[in-house]
This record gives C-alpha cells, sequence and structure tokens, in this order.
C-alpha cells in the first residue's frame, strides 16, 4: 500500500510520471542556463504524455509528444536563442519579496485545492478498466468528424489565422 | 361693413410682417408708405363700421371654436358693439398719426425698419384687443401689448436707462397681469365660458342680439346672482363675494396696464422711448387698454358697488397723486407723463362712479389732446434736442405752429372751454358730485386745478421767454405737421361730441341701455370747473411769466416740494419694501444653490475624481503585478467557496 | 488507481505554472509557464474523461482542442515577443508596460 493506493504497476508508473513532472517543473523555474531548461521543459511535456497514455488517452499522449515535447520546445529553445544577448545567462530575477508572495499565493491556492480535491466525494466508475469499448483513436475520430465537426472546423479556421497572424506580426517592418 | 371688421386688426399685422419680411431692404419713405397706409385702412374701415353701428346697432359676434376641452369650448372671434367701434376709430386715427409722425421723428434712426414694424405690431395688438368677444383672446393680446410697449420703451438698448425702464414697465405691468389673469380663471370657473357676452348677458354669442334695445347692464347682477347660466362657484363663494372678488382682480390688471396707483410707477420711467412711442402708449394703446378692460367689464363693476367704489378711490387717489408730483418735474415727458397717470385717474374714477359714458369720453377726447401734447413735444425735442424744461424757452417765435398746437392741448388738458377735455372732465366731476361723492369731486377739482398749473408750468418755460439753448430751432417737416394739426384741431372739437345739449356718444353707447348718464345741465359745476383751470393757469403764469418767482414759491413750500419732486418716494420705497427683499432672498436661495446644492454635487464629482486619480496610479502596466492580485482574489474566493460548501 | 491523484497532479503542475508566470521576467519563460497550465488543465481533462461517472471519449477531443490551441497561441505569442524583441531589444516583462495609465 501506498498513500492508501494499492501498489500496482499503474500506481508505481503514475508516481515515477507524477515525480518527473513536478522536478522538471521545479527545476524549470530554479535553473538558468538555456539548455538545461529546454530539457527540464521536454521533461514536463513527456511526463504529462506519459500520464496520458497511463488515462487509456494513447493518440492524445502522441499528440502531446509530437505537438509540445516536440514542436513547442524546439520553438521555445530558438526563440530563447534570438532573444540571448551575448551572455549565456537568464535576465535578472524578480525580487525575493514578489516572489515570495507569489509563493506564498500559490500555495494557499494549491493547498485549498488539494484539501478540496480530498473532501470531495467523486462519482466515479471503478467497474471498468478499460472504460472505452473501442480504440480511442476510432472513438475520438467518430466525435471530432460527427459531433464537433463544427468546432474542429473553426479550430482550423483559427490556426490558420495564427499562422498567418504570427507571420505579420514578427515580420520585420520595412 | 362689420363682416370685414375683423381686416382693423389684420391690416397692421399685414404691414408687420410685410416690414419683418422686406424692412430692410425698404427706403424709409416706402416704410412709412406701408405701415401708415395700413392702418389709415383700419380707420377707413373703422369709421365705417361705427357709421353702421350707428345706424343699426350692434352686430353678433362671429366666433369659431378654437380649443375643445371636453364639454367646454374655447371660441375664439370677434365682434362689433357700439363701445369698441369707438375705440377702433380713435386707436386707429391716433395710432396713423403717430405713425406719420415718426417719419420726421425717427429720421436716419439705423433701425428705421425695425421701429415701424414694433409700431405696427403694437397697433394691430391694441386693435385685436379691442375688437375681440373672448376673455382669453383677450388676455393673448393683452400681453402681446405689454410685450410690444417693452420692445418699444426698449427701443434704444443701447441706454442703459431705457433699458431698465423697458424692463421696470415689462414687469410692474405683469404685477397687474397676474389679477387679471386669475380673475379670468375664477369668471371661467363660474360660467364656464370666456365669451364676454355669454358671461355679462347670458346668451349664446351666436344668437343675434336681442338686447339690443333698452335691456339694462344691470341684468348681469340678477344673472349673476340668480340665473341660469351661472355655475357652481368655485371654492363655495358666496354670489356677492364672487363677482366683487373678480372685478378686483379685473380692476388689478387695469391698475398695472393704465398705471394707477400703486402701479403707477412704469410710466413715467417710460419716458425713456422715443417720443412716438410715449404718445402712442399714452393715447392710444397701451394704457387706453386698462380703462378699455374696466369698461368692457362694466357689468360686473356695476354687480359689485364694493368693487366699484375701489376703482373710484384709487381712480381719484391716482389723479390728485400724479398730478401733485407733475408740478416739479423738469422733464418735458415726464409732466406729461404724469399727467397722462393723472387723466387716467379721472377716467377711473368715472367708471367708478358708474358714469360709464364720461369715462369713455374722456378716454377719448384724453386720446387727441395727449397724442397732440406728446407729439408736440416730441417735435420740440427733435428741434432743441433736449428734455429739460429750463434749456428750453421762447419757441413761441421759433415754431409757431407747433406752439398753437400745444397750446390746444395745454388748454384741452387745463379743461379750459371750449376745449374737448373741459366737456369730458366737467361730465366726470358732474357725475362724482351728483353721486353723492363729494370727496371724490374735491380732489378730482384739486387734482384739475395741479393739471391746469403743471401743463402751463410746461408751456410758459417751453414756449414763454427767451430761447436759452444754443441750437436754431424750426418746425418739422411735413410729416410732423400735419398730425399736429390734426390732431390740435380734434383736441378743440371734440368735446363737442358730447355736450349735454347734443350727447351724441352717450346716445351711441347706450345700445344696452342707459348706463351711467346724466344729462342734466349743470351750470354751477360747469362754472366751478372753467374757474378752477383758469385760476391754475392764472398762478402758473404768476410764476413762470417772471423769473425768480418760482423759486421762491418752491422754497415757502419746502418739504411739499422735495416730496413733490421726489415723486413721494415711491420708487424708493418700493425698493426698500419690496425689491431689496425679493433681492436678498433671491441671493440667499442663490447662495444655498451655488454652495449648499452646487457644492454636494461637486463634492461628489470631486470626490470621485480624486479618487479615479489616485486609483490611477495603481496601474502600472506590470501584467505580473495583475496576475498576481488575481491569484490572490481567486484563492480568497476559493476559501470562501470552499467555506460555504462545507470542505474547509 | 482513483481520480484524485491524476487531480492533484494537475493542481501542483497548475500551481507550479502560475507561479512561473508570475515570476519570470523573460517572456519565453512566462509562455512556458502558461503551457505548463494548459496541460495540467488537460490532465483533469483526460482524467475526467477516463475515471467520470460514465467515462466518454469527449473529454479526450477537448484535451486535442486545447493542444491545438495552445500551438497557436505559442505561434502567436512568439510572433509578438520578437516584435516586442526588435522594438525594445529586449524580452523582459517589465519593459512591456507601456498600457499604463
Amino acid at each position: 500500500m501506498f498513500f492508501g493506493m494499492p501498489l500496482t504497476g499503474q500506481t508505481v508508473s503514475f508516481f515515477l510520471l507524477a515525480l518527473l513532472i513536478i522536478a522538471s517543473g521545479v527545476m524549470l523555474m530554479t535553473l538558468t542556463k538555456v539548455m538545461h531548461m529546454a530539457v527540464a521543459l521536454a521533461g514536463v511535456f513527456l511526463g504529462v504524455a506519459g500520464i496520458f497514455i497511463l488515462l487509456g488517452a494513447d493518440f492524445v499522449g502522441m499528440a502531446q509528444i509530437l505537438v509540445y515535447a516536440g514542436a513547442i520546445t524546439i520553438l521555445m529553445v530558438f526563440a530563447l536563442m534570438l532573444t540571448q544577448k551575448g551572455d549565456d545567462t537568464e535576465s535578472p530575477e524578480a525580487s525575493t519579496g514578489r516572489s515570495l508572495l507569489t509563493l506564498l499565493g500559490v500555495v494557499v491556492f494549491t493547498g485549498i485545492m488539494l484539501l478540496v480535491l480530498r473532501g470531495t466525494t467523486w462519482p466515479y466508475s471503478q467497474s471498468a478498466v478499460d472504460p472505452y469499448t473501442q480504440p480511442t483513436v476510432v472513438l475520438i475520430a467518430q466525435s471530432l468528424y460527427h459531433t464537433y465537426t463544427i468546432p474542429f472546423e473553426l479550430l482550423s479556421l483559427i490556426l490558420t489565422a495564427a499562422l498567418v497572424g504570427s507571420v505579420v506580426i514578427a515580420r520585420k517592418e520595412d | 361693413m362689420t363682416g370685414l371688421a375683423w381686416l382693423v386688426p389684420v391690416l397692421p399685422l399685414a404691414a408687420y410682417v410685410l416690414l419683418l419680411i422686406g424692412g430692410r431692404r425698404l427706403a424709409e419713405g416706402a416704410v412709412t408708405s406701408i405701415a401708415v397706409l395700413a392702418v389709415a385702412a383700419s380707420f377707413v374701415i373703422s369709421l365705417a363700421i361705427m357709421i353702421q353701428v350707428a345706424l343699426h346697432g350692434p352686430q353678433p359676434a362671429v366666433t369659431f371654436p378654437w380649443l375643445v376641452l371636453g364639454s367646454a369650448t374655447i371660441s375664439f372671434g370677434f365682434e362689433v358693439t357700439s363701445l369698441n367701434a369707438m375705440m377702433l376709430v380713435m386707436v386707429s386715427f391716433v395710432s396713423a398719426l403717430v405713425l406719420l409722425f415718426s417719419r420726421g421723428y425717427m429720421r436716419g434712426d439705423a433701425r428705421f425698419a425695425r421701429f415701424y414694424q414694433y409700431l405696427s405690431l403694437f397697433v394691430f395688438a391694441m386693435l385685436g384687443l379691442v375688437i375681440t368677444s373672448n376673455l382669453l383672446e383677450f388676455y393673448i393680446f393683452w400681453e402681446l401689448v405689454g410685450v410690444c410697449s417693452y420692445l418699444l420703451v426698449g427701443f434704444w438698448y443701447f441706454k442703459p436707462e431705457a433699458a431698465a425702464a423697458a424692463k421696470k414697465a415689462f414687469i410692474v405691468t405683469r404685477i397687474g397681469d397676474v389679477g387679471l389673469f386669475v380673475g379670468m380663471i375664477l369668471l371661467y370657473l363660474g360660467f364656464h365660458t370666456m365669451n364676454f357676452d355669454t358671461i355679462f348677458y347670458g346668451q349664446a354669442v351666436s344668437s343675434p342680439y336681442t338686447m339690443a334695445h333698452g335691456a339694462p347692464a344691470l341684468l348681469f347682477a340678477a344673472h349673476a346672482l340668480t340665473g341660469p347660466g351661472i355655475h357652481a362657484l368655485p371654492y363655495g363663494l358666496a354670489p356677492a363675494a364672487f363677482v366683487t372678488l373678480t372685478a378686483l382682480l379685473v380692476f388689478v390688471g387695469a391698475v398695472g396696464k393704465s398705471a394707477q396707483f400703486p402701479l403707477h410707477v412704469w410710466l413715467p420711467d417710460a419716458m425713456e422711448g422715443p417720443t412716438p412711442v410715449s404718445a402712442l402708449i399714452h393715447a392710444a394703446t397701451m394704457v387706453a387698454a386698462g380703462v378699455y378692460l374696466v369698461a368692457r367689464m362694466f357689468p360686473l363693476f356695476q354687480a359689485s358697488p364694493a368693487a366699484s367704489d375701489v376703482v373710484a378711490i384709487v381712480g381719484g387717489f391716482t389723479a390728485i397723486l400724479a398730478a401733485l408730483i407733475g408740478l416739479t418735474q423738469h422733464d418735458i415727458k415726464r409732466v406729461i407723463a404724469y399727467s397722462t397717470v393723472s387723466q387716467l385717474g379721472y377716467m377711473m374714477l368715472a367708471l367708478g362712479v358708474g358714469a360709464y359714458v364720461s369715462g369713455i369720453f374722456h378716454l377719448m377726447t384724453h386720446a387727441f389732446f395727449k397724442a397732440l401734447l406728446f407729439l408736440t413735444a416730441g417735435s420740440v425735442i427733435h428741434a432743441v434736442e433736449t428734455q429739460d424744461l429750463f434749456e428750453m424757452g421762447g419757441l413761441r417765435k421759433l415754431m409757431p405752429l407747433t406752439n398753437a398746437a400745444f397750446l390746444a392741448g395745454a388748454l384741452a388738458l387745463s379743461g379750459i372751454p371750449p376745449f374737448a377735455g373741459f366737456w369730458s372732465k366737467d361730465e366726470i366731476l358732474s357725475a362724482a358730485f351728483s353721486s353723492g361723492n363729494y370727496v371724490l369731486y374735491a380732489v378730482g377739482l384739486i387734482a384739475a386745478f395741479c393739471t391746469a398749473f403743471y401743463i402751463f408750468r410746461v408751456y410758459f418755460l417751453t414756449f414763454g421767454g427767451e430761447y436759452k439753448g444754443d441750437r436754431h430751432p424750426h418746425e418739422g417737416g411735413l410729416a410732423m405737421t400735419i398730425p399736429l394739426t390734426a390732431l390740435a384741431v380734434m383736441a378743440t372739437v371734440a368735446g363737442f361730441f358730447n355736450t349735454p345739449w347734443a350727447p351724441w356718444i352717450a346716445n351711441f353707447l347706450q345700445d344696452r341701455g342707459a348706463v351711467g348718464y346724466d344729462p342734466a345741465v349743470n351750470w354751477g359745476l360747469m362754472v366751478v370747473s372753467a374757474v378752477v383751470g383758469l385760476a391754475g393757469i392764472g398762478l402758473a403764469y404768476y410764476a413762470y411769466g417772471a423769473p425768480g418767482r418760482a423759486q421762491r414759491m418752491a422754497q415757502k413750500s419746502g418739504f411739499l416740494y422735495t416730496l413733490s419732486f421726489n415723486k413721494f418716494y415711491f420708487d424708493e420705497l418700493y425698493d426698500r419694501i419690496v425689491t431689496r427683499p425679493i433681492r436678498a432672498i433671491a441671493e440667499a436661495l442663490g447662495f444655498v444653490d451655488r454652495w449648499i446644492i452646487d457644492g454636494l454635487v461637486r463634492l461628489v464629482s470631486g470626490g470621485v475624481y480624486t479618487g479615479g486619480a489616485g486609483l490611477r496610479y495603481g496601474n502600472t502596466g506590470q501584467i505580473q503585478t495583475y496576475g498576481l492580485v488575481t491569484l490572490f482574489g481567486v484563492a480568497v474566493l476559493l476559501i470562501i467557496a470552499a467555506g460555504i460548501g462545507g470542505v474547509l | 488507481m482513483a481520480l484524485q491523484p491524476f487531480l492533484a497532479l494537475g493542481a501542483i503542475l497548475f500551481a507550479i505554472g502560475a507561479y512561473g508566470a508570475l515570476t519570470k521576467r523573460n517572456l519565453i519563460i512566462v509562455l512556458i509557464s502558461l503551457e505548463m497550465m494548459l496541460n495540467a488543465a488537460n490532465i483533469n481533462l483526460v482524467a475526467f474523461s477516463h475515471f467520470g461517472k460514465t467515462p466518454h471519449v469527449a473529454g479526450q477531443v477537448f484535451a486535442l482542442f486545447i493542444i491545438a490551441l495552445g500551438a497557436a497561441e505559442v505561434a502567436v505569442g512568439l510572433g509578438i515577443l520578437l516584435a516586442f524583441f526588435r522594438m525594445r531589444n529586449s524580452a523582459d516583462v517589465k519593459d512591456a508596460s507601456a498600457m499604463k495609465w
């Protein structure tokens, strides 16, 4: 038994992934070198992808790896490098007072959230280990192209607009 | 011809509109022609109407419904009675001459066309007031007359005195108008109609007259007290009290308009206007309206002896008061103005003692000789360019025609036979005497003596002696001399329209029964009147015939002279007891409004403004600060929500 | 396994992201922190999709939508950042305070 949960492979892998995510996140907040931060970022995103897969959402997990761990991480690294001014160090940190204040706020917030999580009875089905009748890819495809067709199309519109918009904004002005 | 009666007021209105549109582009001669021809045409029509009335009696009113308020209908219209037929003739005659005279007097004024425009409107308003058959319509024209007098008295508005005089004239007459308005509403509440005929005779306006012959005017009394026309009296008034109250309220309006005590103060100040305006106001239009109002409402006053007594006493007191003030004034126009106030007092006195015919008769003769006096004064002022009596003199040789015209007017005013004023004034005094009001008779007689004295004081100072100025006075052009001549003739002969032997006007006015006229010849009273007038003239000659004598007389009379010279301090008195307290109250209220009410509003707005300006600096532009605050806000909300939800 | 551990993990990840977004002065790190917060939300969605009273794939679809939106947001955000950097020669949050007062 581990934190009141049976010590199964699922549980173990969850805690390992959670450890990875939290550790990477904290490192991200404390490290200063760009490449170290990039590695920590990749760690967070990959951990989250692992959680998705653990939850049976293999397609979402793969998308997470492709989009976040792949594309966005690389993009961020590029942006960091582009905006660096010679030196390799991070720009000056916020004042300690502000950091402590923010920490206090965040801790209070998280503490309440955790308390609420613990104090609430969540109605959920524990019967089926795998709740999905079909492979999730098929289910997602049906859902996307039947139920959520219009949001899906709108999303493609937003992506196009964002693409064009970012090009326009970032373009060098003559 | 009476079907065309509506043309009488409409023609001057047309002239007004024409001048309003095209006045600036027209030459002075053209402007004069338009206005004078319009009013002259009105005069011709009026004359025809009067002849017709004399031959066939009054005509029924022509009305049309104007305002339908539930069951009540207010109709507008016009009618021709003997009274207003005569008024129409008189007003249009005098107005036409004054308009003609203005051609010479106002020559070269920058706003010449505007002047004629206002005059035309003034004449229109007065003619409309005379011809209307309805109290509400009457009131509208009444106010229009007031507005025109304001415009004309303040015509030279760049002079501060003229602007102040215009305001004074308007405000003081408005005080009286409030009384008239309240009286009008009371009458409407009592009779549910505004038509004169329905009020007085309980008769539908549209039906032809059946009362034309021998119906007593006192019918109104019976009608008002018991008749079928009267409705439930407002405020539970007894019939007699109702009649007295309405009559007094109506009389308040007349007091304001006709410059009777205690609202007489505006008329002398109105002398700041151009002299033709003074002539018009004093003779034909403005002040005549008040007397006309009392005459038009005469059945109402007959029904209330108390109200009649008030009218007579106010009239008599005004007559003597104004005459006493007139004794000492230095301004030629002011003297004549006080004589107008005094003469109007006579008319009120006549109407008050029931001498209806005499009052109207005096109104008519007064219109002629007072217009004449003002126009001659205008001619004199035009020639010597001053209004101070003591800077004139010797004009008898320099301006013979004006001299003769003024003399005719002065003799008429003094009541010397056979001039017009003698007959009408004597009739009034006789009526006062024969009605048993001996005190009023004596007061009238003293006022007559003063009148003769002050007008001949003016005459001797202006025309007698040697000229004291350095200008070269001469007669005005034809436009000035023709009206003077015409009016001088009328001032001389108008008295014969109603002598005890040939009471034409009395007969003319008697279409509704013998109203207050005693045709008996009283030789004794006649002789007394004439002697008193001659005595006044003699005293004036004695005082002003030799230099220095008048000063000695003034010194002997001591404080009486000061009192008269300062107009019995009425202006100062009103300033103390009315103007200043009201001004103090207004200033106190203004203080409250400005500092307390406005202050509260400003405090709120200032607080909001200061708060906003202070909070502005919290807006640092640092997005992370905003985010931090938001985070704490969300945390607090979460705590509250969790507390309510019972999780914590 | 139960629902709460996943929700707790999401909350913690969200808190880390919020802390980074509110304290870091480099705009890119702020952007990264925002992405972490989005990921925390995704964890919740997928967890409810799996452990909800009636498990349904809609939660996963929503997560996909959020991933796509996050990608778009990063694209626009980095575009703005580059323009800002070119204009001010700085990637500091404190310098982006033109819209005050």
